[in-house]
């Protein structure tokens, strides 16, 4: 299968520059142990709560470094020769999106492990919860693919990290999302964000029952548009006079 | 039947005109060799025949298919080795060899790469990174990964461009082989390459095909002695001489 023979070459590629995925697994995980450190008084930063706002976090650094591997990509003429070999847009975005696949599994799992000897209490739910949020960590991938196509690598960087900065400030991992007033927490309801980490929480603490319709349609709609608008925007570029 | 057809070919990036309405036919089996002064439109005449870019008007048909139209079946049947190598740079040359393999659906792999192992002696740098390699030899690995499909139309845009002078004449070689057997398309800037090399030669100046037929004819056509003088007065309009 091509898209299984592009995933495998991006998956060594990626393993042989190896400095972004340490970041993205040992950045979070740092975070997870200095925040547990200083037993904050508050909700949002209990285990249970605040382990799935970390598993998000570091979705985000997904999205930084899919993005930086497509802008590398399009930028070296191999994209010549995949352009002009049969590839179809949509067998490059499947490519793309099974070879980070295993860093998701990776950080979930490492995440997890930590959690858990810092005190997490070991159920079902935790598998359950490692498993909805690989469906989550599709809507950064997709993002991170999107911003590939349309940034060089440098760009790409600057324009990922504002999505860190945006699960950070509006997915509710650090202070609840009415905190900020009524304008900000329904920003934070139409981001994806929020929904995301709600979704992860919630099943994780075996409250499944309390995630509402619109945490599931916001996520579900931008994962949907922006897996679309993803295979739109590389088969464009791809076939556009300047792929840089 | 002819591999290659162009109707008035016309490629404009926004207001500069790269291709300006270029009428081309090229025969199955036929090694034709494109000349013409840096920019003359050489290498976006390849992009657009390759499938990789469409033109801005006019038709292409290869081996009978429209560009447009059979896109998918077309690319299956041709391949480029580019002007600029292209390789994957973290990958070894034996994984970069599978990898484009693999994006072709080679069928026999192993033996497709070891048959173009040996015709490009890679056996010593075959375990090596791309990115490790010098130029001369990521050009012939760029090279061989374009013969990966056994293509029916081969496009080489300067294939000789950074090899040593024993590399080039090996490289000669393995495109004498090709001829007869499949189409292939060359660029080059050297003179006695296209003049050894190809049945026919076509000349680009700024855009334009001015001028194509077998060396022997061009310079007969231009009243000059060598095909260099040749080259030189039609690509220049007989501005030089
Ligand atoms: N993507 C692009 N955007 C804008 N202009 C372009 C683009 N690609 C090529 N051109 C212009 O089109 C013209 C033809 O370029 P092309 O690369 O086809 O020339 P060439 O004959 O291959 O030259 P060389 O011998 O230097 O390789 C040049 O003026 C070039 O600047
Ligand atoms: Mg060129």
């Amino acid at each position: 299968m091509r898209t299984l023979n592009f995933a495998k070459r991006n998956f060594k590629e990626i393993m042989r520059d190896p400095l972004s995925i340490i970041f993205a697994v040992l950045l979070p995980l740092f975070l997870l142990f200095i925040f547990q450190q200083f037993h904050i008084p508050n909700q949002s930063y209990e285990l249970q709560n605040f382990t799935p706002g970390i598993l998000v976090f570091g979705f985000s650094f997904i999205t930084l470094f899919t993005g930086m591997l497509v802008s590398k990509d399009r930028t070296t003429s191999l994209l010549i020769r995949l352009g002009i070999s049969p590839m179809r847009p949509v067998e490059y975005i499947l490519g793309y999106l099974l070879s980070v696949l295993p860093i998701i599994a990776i950080q979930n799992i490492l995440f997890f492990i930590l959690a858990v000897i810092l005190g997490l209490k070991f159920s079902i739910n935790l598998i359950f919860a490692m498993l909805a949020s690989v469906l989550i960590s599709l809507l950064f991938i997709a993002v991170g693919i999107i911003i590939g196509s349309l940034c060089s690598e440098k760009a790409s960087s600057g324009i990922s990290s504002i999505i860190v900065q945006l699960v950070c400030f509006t997915s509710g991992m650090y202070f609840p999302k009415e905190a900020l007033g009524k304008v900000f927490a329904t920003i934070c309801e139409w981001l994806p964000f929020e929904s995301c980490v709600t979704i992860i929480k919630e099943i994780l603490n075996d409250r499944s029952e309390t995630i509402s319709a619109r945490n599931i349609a916001v996520f579900s709609l931008y994962t949907t548009v922006f897996f679309v608008l993803a295979i739109v925007v590389f088969r464009q570029k791809m076939t556009s006079d300047n792929k840089a | 039947m002819l591999a290659i057809e162009t109707k008035n070919l016309i490629k404009k990036f926004k207001e500069k005109t790269a291709v300006n309405g270029i009428n081309l036919t090229v025969n199955q089996g036929e090694l034709f060799a494109l000349l013409g002064t840096n920019g003359a439109g050489k290498t976006t005449t390849i992009k657009m025949l390759s499938t990789l870019i469409l033109p801005t008007a006019g038709e292409i048909k290869i081996n009978g298919m429209d560009i447009r139209k059979d896109r998918q079946r077309i690319k299956a049947i041709l391949n480029v080795s580019p002007q600029e190598t292209a390789i994957a740079p973290n990958l070894s040359v034996k994984e970069n060899l599978e990898f484009m393999a693999g994006v072709y659906q080679i069928p026999h792999k192993q033996e497709k790469i070891t048959q173009l192992v040996k015709l490009f002696q890679l056996e010593e740098v075959l375990k090596q990174k791309a990115k490790t390699l010098s130029g001369g030899w990521q050009r012939k690995v760029s090279i061989a990964l374009a013969l990966i499909n056994d293509p029916e139309i081969l496009f080489l845009d300067e294939p000789t461009l950074g090899l040593d002078v024993i590399a080039r004449k090996e490289l000669w070689k393995i495109i004498e082989s090709l001829k007869g057997k499949i189409t292939v398309i060359l660029t080059t800037h050297y003179m006695e390459e296209a003049e050894s090399l190809s049945d026919r030669i076509g000349i680009m100046s700024a855009g334009n095909l001015v001028a194509v037929g077998t060396a022997q004819a061009l310079m007969e056509q231009s009243g000059t002695q060598n095909f260099e003088d040749a080259f030189v007065k039609i690509a220049t309009g007989g501005d030089l001489s």
